[in-house]
């Protein structure tokens, strides 16, 4: 394999390469410990856009996905296949769809979306959506048939039928939900086509990854990788109690 | 008033009919047994008459009025045990006190939940804490047993609740139900395989076979095949003796006669036979006495069919020795036909 070319200040070679990796980890603690406005600039923004579209997600994920795996009615099939092909959805082909609704010759484009969180949160919601709908689906699917039957025989109405299933399949929910999160956390596309990145107001932290990779600062790069690693970890900490009940 | 009536019930999986009664009706504070193969409809009869889903036709009233899953009229009154007893994934506590949350009954003391749970033979302090995880097949059976119990219901239904679990626990759960029935006056349905419990305790039995209903009462169903002769048809029970019913169907194919116990007579086998009558030879093999009716009933084996004979009060002492060989006397116009 030939040789990659490198960008100015690269490290090349085995040492350099664990040299930039361990320049990289210090920096990041640097970066959060020193509270570098920029970092946690763009820590806030991924963090909010991200929250926003799991609760937006989850809220119309997670009942859709029960009745799609609950619920016998024509059609649901071709429905099934549909949201299950959604699931291999590109990000930069949501972002480009939301950036044609919500740009100004778009149908939304008076709402002033473009270059904003919120807009970046409805194309990481449609991100989130099919792969919540298809994962509770399945794990809804996947409910012992008893179940029903134990339900309703000790008395539980439609409401309480629906909630204690779905508390019952609380660990399916649970892995959708951080499958979705992983997904929302990671994309790049929708930030940088829906957000344009834009320092101090839209950069998250993968955009924020994506510049400094392209000016040739690697070490701060892995530092914000690794930020995204902290927090990943700190929501899945308590998921990782919830799942132990 | 019936506690249960079912009227033109048809239920189809699949398009396919599996269980057809045009009409039947339960009185309250019986006890019910359903009796039949595998495969015959018991557990979807038993589904329907829990409310657990709705029939594809028909009518199903409770306490007279119109009833479906859901409806306030059978919430907490009809509680069902289904052949698989389902835990939820929660204490055997939160188990058995989850049906009457769910019915806002958060009141009920504490009382009622040690109450049900005694009922089953389970201590309160050593199992309420217990994870659904750490339970043996026989004490699962009894904490969703025990879950129903705490709801008092007006109808207990049971399918199969003795199937895989131990001796003791098959005891227990016997005990809790007609427990159920002396202290609160419960209905009892009950679908098992162990005929001799159910005819032991039930006041009325339904036979079911392929989906239809044959008859109430203790009865010996003979599914054929039959063989036209004469104006009569007859089914084979060994080399040399057959069983006659008069007044056959037409198609014979899937045709079952049922015999009324109290049709069937027994005698030594020497006696004269009356006219009319039909004689079978055949080894006794038990007599039994039937606490619902204060009636001494006999099994007497003939081929492969055990033939159930109520013996009257004037039957010969003689008769009452099991394992010696005896003869049932029919009338073959006192069969029905279904």
């Amino acid at each position: 394999m030939p040789p990659i070319e490198c960008p100015v200040g690269c490290p090349v070679g085995q040492k350099g390469t664990v040299e930039f990796l361990l320049q990289g980890v210090i920096q990041a603690f640097r970066l959060l410990f020193s509270g570098d406005p920029e970092t946690f600039s763009a820590v806030a923004a991924t963090v909010k856009a991200s929250s926003f579209s799991m609760a937006a997600s989850l809220i119309l994920g997670v009942p859709l996905g029960f009745a799609l795996g609950h619920l016998r009615f024509p059609g649901r099939r071709q429905l099934r296949l549909a949201v299950d092909t959604m699931l291999a959805l590109p990000t930069v082909f949501i972002g480009l769809m939301v950036y044609a609704f919500i740009s100004r010759q778009g149908p939304f484009g008076e709402m002033g979306l473009l270059f904003t969180l919120p807009g970046i949160a409805i194309g990481q919601t449609l991100l989130a959506l099919p792969i919540v709908i298809a994962l509770s689906a399945t794990a809804v699917e996947g409910m012992d048939a008893g179940l029903r039957t134990t339900l309703i025989s000790l008395g539980a109405g439609r409401h309480r039928l629906l909630v204690s299933s779905l508390w019952e399949v609380r660990h399916g929910i649970l892995a959708a939900a951080l499958t979705a999160y992983g997904r929302v956390m990671t994309e790049v596309g929708i930030s940088m086509m829906v957000g344009g990145n834009i320092k101090w107001h839209t950069r998250t932290i993968t955009t924020a990854i994506a510049l400094e990779t392209g000016k040739g600062m690697f070490a701060t790069g892995i530092a914000l990788g690794l930020v995204l690693l902290l927090i990943a970890f700190a929501v899945t900490l308590p998921a990782s109690f919830l799942r132990r009940k | 008033m019936a506690l249960y009536t079912l009227k033109h019930i048809v239920h189809r999986y699949d398009g396919a009919p599996v269980l057809t009664i045009g009409r039947w009706e339960m009185q309250a504070e019986t006890i019910t047994g359903v009796l039949g193969p595998n495969g015959s409809g018991k557990s979807t009869l038993l589904s329907l008459l829990g409310f657990i889903m709705p029939p594809t036709r028909g009518e199903i009233c409770f306490n007279g009025r119109p009833a479906r899953p859901f409806d306030d009229a059978v919430r907490g009154k009809v509680a069902l045990l289904p052949q698989d007893s389902f835990l939820l994934k929660r204490s055997v506590y939160q188990n058995i006190a989850y049906g009457l949350k769910a019915l806002d009954r958060n009141g009920t003391s504490q009382e009622r939940l040690i109450e049900a749970m005694l009922m089953v033979g389970l201590d309160w302090n050593a199992y309420a804490r217990r994870p659904w995880y750490a339970l043996s097949g026989g004490e699962a059976r009894r904490v969703a047993l025990a879950a129903r119990l705490a709801l008092r219901p007006e109808v207990l239904i049971l399918d199969e609740p003795t199937t895989s679990v131990d001796a003791a626990s098959v005891q227990l759960i016997k005990d809790a139900a007609l427990h159920a029935r002396r202290q609160w006056g419960t209905a009892l349905v009950i679908a098992s395989h162990d005929t001799d419990w159910l005819e032991d305790i039930c006041t009325d039995t339904l036979h079911l076979y392929e989906g239809r209903p044959m008859g109430s009462g203790r009865r010996t169903l003979l599914f054929g095949p039959w063989e036209k002769q004469g104006p009569d048809a007859v089914m084979a029970l060994t080399a040399s003796q057959y069983f006659r019913a008069a007044k056959p169907p037409q198609d014979l194919l899937a045709a079952v006669v049922a015999i009324e116990a109290k049709h069937l007579a027994l005698q030594r086998p020497s006696s004269a036979v009356a006219e009319g009558q039909q004689r079978l030879t055949g080894l006794l093999l038990r007599i039994s006495f039937e606490q619902s009716t204060g009636l001494r009933c006999a099994a007497v084996l003939v081929g492969n069919i055990t033939l159930t004979v109520y013996l009257s009060d004037e039957a010969e002492p003689s008769l009452h020795q099991p394992g010696q060989s005896v003869q049932v006397l029919y009338d073959p116009s006192k069969v029905a036909w279904y």
